[in-house]
This record gives structure tokens, sequence and C-alpha cells, in this order.
């Protein structure tokens, strides 16, 4: 499976970073409109070609594809080594479906007007989405690293720069935050890397699975517990698992529009992606034995990211929180350690991306015209641009999990996948359960808050009507809702394979533990 | 008597710091005939001086041998810190030839003062006797006292002159004390007979061993205190704040070279018998080692933290970063790691060398002329008024902190790996976590520049040989972080430790 | 160690010299702070002679008191403000105290417990038995296999040092 050709994985890879290179020499004042459309223009084709990946990719092969390798620094065993699987797939495709959404969604944003540094803006924008699917699509360990910590840098500008009053409070937050959970797991990856003589991640699965390569697990706190932790709390920081989610809500409520769609949509996803792809396959032992805990702090975010949303006044943070409680479910999913979780858990990234991208976006939409996150500040929206609020129903209702759309499809396998899992079991599906009805509950208030109700307020009866270019951001997102809740089938199936594999190397691995192989509901 | 003749003394070995050395007194007569305002002159004599000796030693690098007798060594290991040590004086010199004429203190003896303590430096980098080791380590050391002190009537530069002067002396009479002792415990101060004594005294009574420890004790206090390792650090600040930026610049990275390569050859060279504890109460270098290294870190980088002055911060850093070495230093004390343990620290060193000789640019391009303007407020807004400036220390400091693409990280990378391959888990945690510490004020450079608005006048326009440091300096960041092989390929065969080991 | 005449004027010599050194430090005028270094360096000649290299020891007297000390009292003397002048500017004097008696003790302990401590008698080196000559010291001064390199360094040394000195000194235009 080696091959050194070039792969399409390295080119939707690079692409981004081509336009960063020919933005470089645009001019911000004569050219203004020419940098924004190079951005717009170069991510819609990495989404193109991403699609590309996904015609390429064979659906019943589990391990990678499309791979290529060029050694780095050979001495040490490090190598630049990407390819997708069933596991990073859709999660590359997300990201380059964010992309050309958040950049839509900049274009008439005022902060420009203020800030200024457009030119800056967009580049920043280009090397984060170089990083991101660089995050989703390398396969050593280093480099995986590598590109962890670079998705810090732009985002943490992003943040400073243009974000709201607090933004310098937050981007140092987030900064520090990540970086010192970041840099616990930099020390895994060389414990893992030094015994293993290599850090290409397949090569080392491979070693665990002919037991040529074993870390010593009897107990929580032995050799393998604390690997996995090291990785594990960098992921959940994250992801962000309760109760390390303090920076999240002040990373969310100071970024700019994109940059909150950024983070939700796909920043958050590398936590859960991450423990997917490394902490399982790496550290199954772990895994199983850590299951139930993490587990439980799952289900605490879903009930507490839900009950803090509910409290809030303000419709980022509300959205904010709702990220938490979503995402705790994305956590209980994978540690369910089953094909059933997993692959619903994969899937809710995605939707999560989609929906609470969407939620963010409409919230700058609502930001822009009235230079206000206050709910009490709205009401009415419906009568005033009745698209838009139906729309956004859409969007709400999707966050919901409403049946027939996204979230629905993802979270109910999930669901399944608990109920099922030997290791987590009825209760966690109780609460988890408790955690949907939270949900509709928050946002059904918000929407009644911001939509419903008189048109009794001046301001809002003069909303500014949605521009092309807003319009032109929503419709992906809605097509992408109907989509994944109409026709799941074709998810599930890119990811069968990979994930069945990962499950049976877990099963296999701790054989004391029958975690089950739930098959997919159709 | 039977003398050695010319050829058996393999000359050619030694000429990349013999020549460096005759060039500065060569050029200290030139300067005589070279007129008052165009001292640049010496500047560009003294560079070619450099880039001679750069290319001589990049002949020598790949042919190793032994000169003197024994005395003098040309290995890869002298080869690599060479060529971090010349790079850093040429990169000295350009950053000097404008900051010397606007700060009205341009004199042809600088640069001669600058090549003598290069040459030492390299001198250093070679010395396999400890007396070779003391001389060089005198060498390097006086023309900085002078350097230092170089703006002279103005107070602060001629307190940071005088202060590392007196604790300089110290730290060498330290030196001096260890040599001592060993040269009384082993009866020699040749490194290579030493490592032959030292098994001899662990095989027999253990009488000379406790000797032999004071005496290392001594040696690694008075090395200490050159590269700036906790406890032995309390002059950096004051010294790296009052003296010419250029001199700075030049000692944070100069002076730790020299003063890890006499460390790193003498441990490993002479005395890898006495890298741990066995059995009996005998503390190893590597806990010594060890235990600095903690401190240092822990120290460096909590202090650094409440600076309000670049120069003053870029200290505390570089004492951060010396912690940085030694934890490679002290993985080196596990057998069968020190190969690549030692290369960690070199390519630490080359790492640290270019990213902190750019700050220090950086930090020259907005000094004023009288030497005010290097306080952390005088960065805001630079990133509106001077983006590329800006943008630029953002690497740097982003390479400070470890990030990855640049150098930072892979100099971090390698140390942290040795550091893990020799056993020394709790340290690489410790290393780790001063890492998110230092991610604090590094960053909040980054901020003063970006993210907050500045109030006074621009910065002013670097001149234009300044700049180039800046690009020459920048450019080998980002090399190094993006192509590290260029350098990884480069110390690949660098070794240090005599093939008879005792065990 | 048997008591003999090498012994007694072992100690008359250490006690010159450390008394010598004490009264440097502590005697608060600067001219008797001089002198008293110069009785320390001649206590340390002595130390020379009975370690049987005279001609370090005529070295020592020639250069450390025939030369160095007297410049020492001249330039204290051209300075007359300073003679006078008793403050002690260090205030971390009872720091420094406790720092440096550790470090006295660990030295003796490390120096004495080697060369007199128990079952060392024959580990212990033997003095040479050697007088270094001048023509011993020349030769090994330039002779490629002994120590050519850091006599050639040092005065490269002594030259930058001279540089430094004129540097700092010299009169600013």
């Amino acid at each position: 499976m080696e091959a050194t050709g070039l792969s399409l994985v390295t080119v939707v890879l690079f692409l981004p970073l081509i336009g960063f290179a020919i933005m470089l020499f645009m001019n911000e004042r004569t050219q203004a409109g020419a940098i924004r459309w190079t951005a717009l223009g170069f991510s819609v084709l990495t989404f193109l070609l991403s699609l590309g990946l996904w015609a390429l990719y064979n659906p019943d092969d589990p391990g990678l594809q499309l791979v290529q390798r060029i050694n780095w620094l050979p001495d040490y065993g490090i190598s630049y080594y990407v390819g997708v699987d069933g596991l990073s797939l859709l999660l590359v495709i997300l990201t380059t479906f964010i992309m050309p959404v958040a950049i839509l969604a900049s274009f008439r944003s005022h902060i420009f007007e203020e800030r200024g540094r457009e030119k800056l803006y967009y580049l920043f924008m280009m090397l984060l989405e170089w990083a991101m699917i660089g995050v989703f699509v390398v396969q050593d360990l280093v480099i995986f690293y590598v590109f962890w910590e670079v998705t810090l840098v732009p985002m943490y500008f992003l943040i400073g720069i243009w974000g709201a009053e607090q933004r310098i409070y937050a981007a140092v937050k987030f900064f520090l935050y990540t970086m010192a959970g970041s840099i616990l797991m930099l020390l895994a990856i060389l414990y893992v890397g030094i015994n293993a003589g290599t850090f290409a991640l397949p090569e080392i699965i491979a070693a665990i699975q002919t037991g040529a390569l074993s870390f010593p697990f009897d107990g929580l706190f032995s050799t393998q517990g604390l690997l996995f932790l090291g990785f594990l709390i960098a992921f959940a920081i994250k992801v962000p698992i309760w109760p390390l989610h303090s920076w999240l809500p002040d990373a969310h409520v100071q970024a700019p529009t994109a940059g909150s769609i950024i983070l939700a949509g796909v920043l958050l996803k590398m936590g859960t992606y991450g423990i997917v792809r490394f902490c399982l396959p790496l550290f199954p032992e772990a895994s199983v034995a850590w299951a139930p805990t993490i587990a439980t702090l799952g289900v605490i975010g879903i009930i507490y990211g839900a009950w803090v949303s509910y409290a809030q006044r303000d419709m980022k943070k509300l959205v904010a929180y709702s990220s938490v409680s979503h995402l705790g479910f994305v956590v209980v999913g994978i540690f369910a350690l089953n094909a059933a979780g997993i692959e619903g858990g994969i899937l809710q990234m995605v939707n999560h991306g989609v929906s609470t991208g969407g939620l963010f976006l409409i919230v700058g939409m609502l930001y822009e015209r009235r230079h206000t996150k206050a709910m009490e500040a709205f009401g009415g929206v419906w009568k005033a641009l009745p698209l838009f609020g139906a729309v956004s129903l859409v969007i709400v209702l999707s966050s919901m999990g409403l049946p027939g759309l996204n979230s629905f499809v993802g979270e109910f396998t999930i669901l399944m996948g608990t109920l099922g899992s030997n290791i987590l079991g009825f209760v966690f599906a109780l609460f988890a359960t408790l955690g949907v009805i939270l949900a509709a509950v928050y946002m059904l208030y918000f929407y009644q808050k911001v939509y419903m109700g008189e048109l009794d307020k001046e301001e809002i009866r003069n909303l500014e009507p949605l521009h092309w270019s807003e319009k032109a951001a929503l419709v992906p997102v809605l097509i992408a809702i109907f989509l994944i809740g109409l026709q799941p089938a074709p998810f599930f199936r890119s990811m069968d394979a990979s994930v069945d594999a990962l499950v049976r190397h877990v099963d296999e691995s701790v054989p004391e533990v029958v975690v089950g192989n739930l098959q997919m509901p159709e | 008597m039977q003398l050695p003749s010319l050829s058996e003394l393999n000359l050619g070995l030694t000429v990349p710091a013999l020549s460096l050395a005759l060039w500065a007194c060569i050029l200290l007569v030139i300067d005589l005939f070279i007129p008052r305002d165009r001292k640049s002159v010496t500047a560009w004599l003294a560079a070619g001086g450099v880039v001679f000796a750069f290319i001589a030693n990049l002949l020598v690098y790949r042919d190793p041998g032994v000169a003197f007798m024994g005395l003098f060594v040309a290995d890869e290991f002298a080869g690599f810190l060479n060529i971090v040590v010349l790079l850093t004086a040429f990169i000295a010199i350009l950053m000097s030839v404008d900051y010397l004429k606007r700060t009205g203190i341009e004199r042809g003896e600088y640069y001669v003062l600058l090549l003598m303590t290069t040459s030492g430096i390299m001198f250093m980098n070679s010395a396999n006797d400890l007396a070779v080791v003391f001389i060089a380590l005198e060498l390097l050391s006086i023309p900085l006292y002078v350097l230092a002190a170089f703006r002279a009537p103005e107070e602060r530069s001629e307190e940071a002159g005088l202060k590392y002067f007196i604790l300089g002396a110290f730290a060498s009479a330290f030196f001096v004390f260890g040599a001592a002792l060993i040269y009384g415990a082993t009866g020699s101060s040749s490194l290579p007979v030493i490592v032959d004594a030292v098994g001899r005294a662990l095989a027999g009574e253990g009488s000379s061993l406790l000797l032999l420890l004071m005496g290392s004790g001594l040696i690694l206090a008075g090395l200490g205190f050159k590269v700036a390792v906790v406890p032995f650090h309390m002059w950096t600040p004051d010294v790296y704040e009052g003296a010419p930026t250029p001199v700075t610049a030049f000692m944070s990275v100069g002076a730790k070279v020299g003063g890890f390569a006499a460390l790193l050859r003498i441990l490993l060279v002479a005395l890898p018998a006495l890298t741990v504890a066995e059995g009996d109460a005998v503390a190893g270098w590597q806990t010594a080692t060890w235990v600095v290294a903690a401190l240092t870190l822990i120290l460096g980088n909590i202090v650094a933290i409440s600076q309000t002055n670049i120069k003053r911060l870029l200290a505390y850093s570089s004492i951060a970063h010396a912690g940085y070495v030694l934890m490679a230093v002290a993985a080196a004390g596990t057998p069968g790691v020190s190969d690549q343990a030692t290369r960690a620290a070199l390519i630490y060193l080359m790492a640290y060398m270019f990213t902190n000789l750019g700050a220090f640019a950086v930090a020259m391009a907005i000094e004023k002329d009288d030497g005010s303007g290097t306080s952390l407020d005088d960065f805001k807004g630079l990133g509106r008024s001077r983006p590329l400036l800006a943008a630029i220390m953002a690497v740097f400091m982003l390479s400070l902190t470890g990030i990855p693409l640049t150098a930072g990280f892979v100099g971090k990378w390698v140390v942290f790996q040795a550091t893990i391959e020799a056993g020394l888990y709790t340290l690489a945690v410790i290393g780790v976590l001063t890492s998110v510490i230092s991610a604090f004020y590094y960053v909040r450079v980054i901020v003063n520049m970006f993210l907050e608005d500045g109030e006074g006048d621009p910065a002013a326009a670097a001149t234009p040989y300044v700049q180039w440091a800046i690009y020459l300096t920048f450019a080998g960041t980002l090399v190094l972080g993006i192509i590290p092989s260029l350098v990884t390929n480069l110390s690949g065969p660098v070794a240090l430790a005599v093939a008879s080991l005792v065990p | 160690m048997e008591f003999n005449i090498h012994s007694i004027v072992f100690l008359i010599f250490s006690v010159i010299t450390l008394g010598g050194g004490l009264g440097t430090v502590t005697s608060r005028n600067l001219i008797h702070g001089a002198v008293y270094l110069i009785v320390s360096l001649f206590g340390v000649a002595g130390l020379f002679i009975l370690l049987s290299a005279p001609f370090l020891a005529a070295i020592q007297v020639l250069v450390y008191i025939g030369a160095i000390a007297i410049l020492i009292i001249f330039a204290v003397m051209l300075t007359r403000s300073m003679t006078r002048m008793t403050e002690i500017y260090n205030r971390q004097w009872s720091l420094s105290l406790v720092v440096s008696a550790l470090l006295f003790v660990l030295l003796l302990v490390g120096i004495i417990l080697p060369v007199w401590g128990p079952g060392t008698a024959n580990a212990a080196l033997q003095p040479s038995e050697l007088v270094a000559t001048t023509v011993d010291l020349g030769v090994a001064f330039v002779d490629g296999n002994q120590f050519v390199l850091p006599f050639e360094v040092a005065s490269l040394l002594l030259t930058a040092a001279m540089i430094g000195a004129i540097v700092i000194a010299r009169d600013r235009d």
C-alpha cells in the first residue's frame, strides 16, 4: 500500500496553501475583491476535489487509501504519510465543506470596516484550512502533531484580531489551554514512537496487532493508561469534554462569525476524531478500562451543556454551550466501543459541524444587523424576514434532532450503540436521551424568543434582507441537512469497513470484554 | 628530547580557529589606517574573516582528526558548533554595523574583540584538555566583558560589563579549582587520559573519587555560570539589558555554545563513568544536571512572565533555553543515548541560534538610538505600522515557544526525544510543562504587536544590514523547521565518546 | 601525618596566606587591604617553594607582589577619595556567609577525606620528587607534545585583554 506517486489527498491538502501563496502577492487596497474571490474559489475547488476523494474511495477496503509517503526525517522514523480511510473521509469533506460557507459568511462582515486587514484574514483562513485537512489526513504521529499545533496559530489570530471586545483574553485562553493539552500528547507520541521505532500510525497498529509491540497495562494508571490519558487530555480539551470546556464559551463568543463556524464545525471534531484515530487503536485495553469514566464525563457534558444553554441570554453563548452538549453525545457514542456507537459518533461529528455551523451562521447574520447578541433585542424576525425565519427553523430543528433531518440519524445510532454496548448500557442511554429532550427545550426557547412574537420593535421591522452571499452560504447547509437526514446510507457505507476493522482490533486486544458488534439500522 | 615535527601537529585542522584569531590581530593593525567615518570597512573585513573561517571549517568538517598531539580535536562535534558560532558572529556583525554608528560607539576594536571571542569559542569547541578549555574559556570571556561595557560612559552598560566581569571571574575561578582537583585525582589534564584514571579510581579504593566528584561539580558550576543556568544565572538579566544589543545577541548564543561544548566534552569524554549513582552514595553528574536543568526550566520560564522589557525577557528566556539544552546533557548521561542526546543538544543550539538572534535583531530594529524603546509596550501596534517586521517577530516568538514548522519545534523535539529515550520521564514532563508556561510570555509579544493598538510614534524603519540579519535568521528558522533533515544529516556523524569506556 | 620540619613550615605559610586573605576582605581601609594582600601572596610563594616549584615562587614574588600589588596600591593612592571609603556595599553578607561556609566545609571534606581519610594512605598520590626548573617549564610551553597550544592561546588572550583595557580606559571623543 506504499505509494510514492502524487496522491489526490496531497492535492486536496496543499490546494489551500497554493491559494495562500497567490493571495500573499495581492494588493490589499486595490484588489480586495479579488482576494475574497480567490479565497472562495480555492475553498470551493478544494471541496470539489475532496468529493473526488469520495469517488475514488473504495468503501470495502478498511485500510488507508490514496496513500502517499515521503521521508521527512528518516533518522528519526518520521515521514510525510497521508491517506484517507472510513474514519477520516467524511471529516475531510466536512472541512472542505465548511470553509466556503465560512468564507461566504465573511463577505459582507462589518468587521473589516472596524479592523481592516482583510487580506490577512483570508490568508489565515487558507492557512487554517490547510492545517485542518492536514490533521485529518496525516498518518504519522509527529506530522499529525505538527498540523494539530499549526491550527492553533491562525485561529488564535482570527479570534485575537477580528473578535469582539474581550478578544485578547479569549484568544490567549484558547491558545494556552489547547497548547497545555497538546504538549502532553507530544510526550506520549514520543514514548510511543520511540518504543515502536517508527511514527507511522498504521505500522504501529500493525505491530500491536501482531504482538510485536505492546504497552503494559494493569490498571487505569499503568503505562498504557497514562499514555492513553496523554492523548486523551489533548483531545478532551479540544472536544471539549466536561470539565475541560471553559475556554470554549469565551472563544466562541469572542470569535468573528466565520471563526465560530470553523471552531464549531471543524476544530472541535479534531478532538473526537483524535480519540477514534489514536486512542482506541493504540491503547485498546486502556480505552476499554477508561470507557465508563470518559462516557460518564460525556453524559455530564450532555446534561450540563444543555442546562447552561438554557440559562443563556446571549445567542452565541447558547449555541456554544449546546456544542458541549452535542459533543458529549459523540464521546458517549465513541466509548460505546461498538460499530454503531462509533459510526454514529463520526456521523454526528459531521452533523454537528453542519447544524451548529449553520446556527452560528444565522446568529452571525442577526448580529450583523443589530450589533447585539442578546436575545431580548430580537423578536418577530419571522415576520420581518419570513424566508430567513424558515431557513433558521430548519437549522434549529436539525440541531434538536428532528427525525428526517441529519442530527436525528446520528443521535439515534449513538443511542442504539450505547444501549447495545456491553460497557455502557441502559443508564447511559437514558441520560443521553434526557439531553435530547433538553436540547429541544433550549433550542425552541431560542427560536421563540428571537423569531416569534409581535413585530413591535422598529429595528426589527427594518431588518435588512439577506445579501446574496448570505443566501449562498445558507443553501449548502440546508442541502447537507436534508441529504444526510434522508439518505444516511451512503455515509454509513463509507465508514463500515474501517470502523468494523477498528472494533475488531479493540475486541481482539481485549478478549475478556466482548464489546459486541451491533449492526447498523438501514 | 624529540620535538614533534610540524606535520605531526596537524596544523591544518586548527586553521578555522587560528585563522580567525590571527585575522583579528591583523585587523587591529589595518584598522589604524581606516578613517574614523568609514569604520564599516572594518566590519566587512571582519565578516570576511568569518566567512573564510566558515569555509575552512567546512573543509575540515568531513575529515576529522587530532591536532597538537591530542590537545585539539577537530571532529564533527566541534565542526558543527563552529558552524553555529561562525553564523552567530556573522549575523552579529551584520547587526552591529548600523547600530554602532547610530548609537555613536563605532570603533574598530569592537570587531577585533568580536573575532577574538569567536575564536575563543571555537577553541573551546575543540579543546581536549582541561588547560586548553580554561584558556579558551578566558579568551571567550574577556573580550565579552569589554564588549558588554562598550557603551561605557552609559551607566547600564558599565554596570553590565562590571557585573559580567566580576561574576565571570568567579566562574573561571571555580572552573580552575575544579580542573585542579581533577588533575589532582587523576594526574592528567587530558580528557582521554582522565577517563582511564577515573576508571581506576572507580575500581580501586575510591579514594580520589571524592576529589573527582568535587572537581567535576566545580567545573559544572563554572561552566554553569557561562551558560547561565540556575542557580548561576543572576547576572544574566542585568548584563543582557545593559550591554549593547548586538553584543547581547552574540553572547546569548555564543557563550552558551562554548560553555555547552566544553560541558559535553568534559562530561562525555572524560567523566562518562561518573554518570549515574551506582549503589553507594555517589551522586553522578546525570542527577546533578537533571536537577539543575529542572530548576533552570522552572525558574527561567516563570520569572520571564513578569518581564516588561524585551531584552530582559529574552534574557530569562535564554536561561530557560539553556535548561532545554541541559536536558539533553542530562540525557547524554544514560549510556547508549549519549550520541543521540549530543546531537539533540547541537540541533537545539542551532535552532536556538537562528531564532534568538532574529528576535534580538527585531528588538534592535525598534530600539531607539539612546538604547530605550525596548519595553514590551513599544511593540504595541507594530503589526499595523510595520507588518512584515511584526510577522517575522511573531514567527520567532512561535519558534521560541516550539510551535511546529519552526526551528524551535525541531530543537525541542529532538531534545524531548533524547530525554525520553534516556528514561528521564519526569524531566521530560517538566520540560513540556514549562514550554506551556513559556507560551504565555512569548504570545504576549504577539498580542502586543497585532492585537493592541500602539500609541506614540511608529518604530523607525530598520536599517538595511539589520534587515539582512533579520531575513537571514528568519530563513534559517523556517528552513530548519520545514526541512530539518538538512541539519540532522549534518549532525549525523556527531559522536562524543572515547572508544574505551570503562564500565 | 607525621610532624616534621616540612609540616611546620607548611603551617606557618598557610597561616600567613589565610590570615592575609582574611585581612584583605575584612579591613575597611583599602591601603590596609592591599598590604594584607601582599602578605597573602607572599605566603603563597612560600607554599610554592614547599611544592618544589622555585620558579613559580619567584614569579609569584616578582609579578604578583612586585608588580600587581604595587599597581593596586598606586591605583588606590591616585584615587584618593577611595582610600577613606569604609562603607559596606553588600547588604547580603549574612547570606553570603552561610553559603561560603557551606561551600568551604564541602571542599574541606572533599579534599581532606580523599587524601587523609580512612584506608587511603596508599591510594593518595605521592608528591612529585622532581624539582621543576625554568628549563622544564619553558620546554613544556613550546613542546608540541605538551602545552604549546594553551601557551599560544594565552598570548592571544593577553592581547585581547590589553585591547579591552585600552578600549575601556581611553578617553571618549
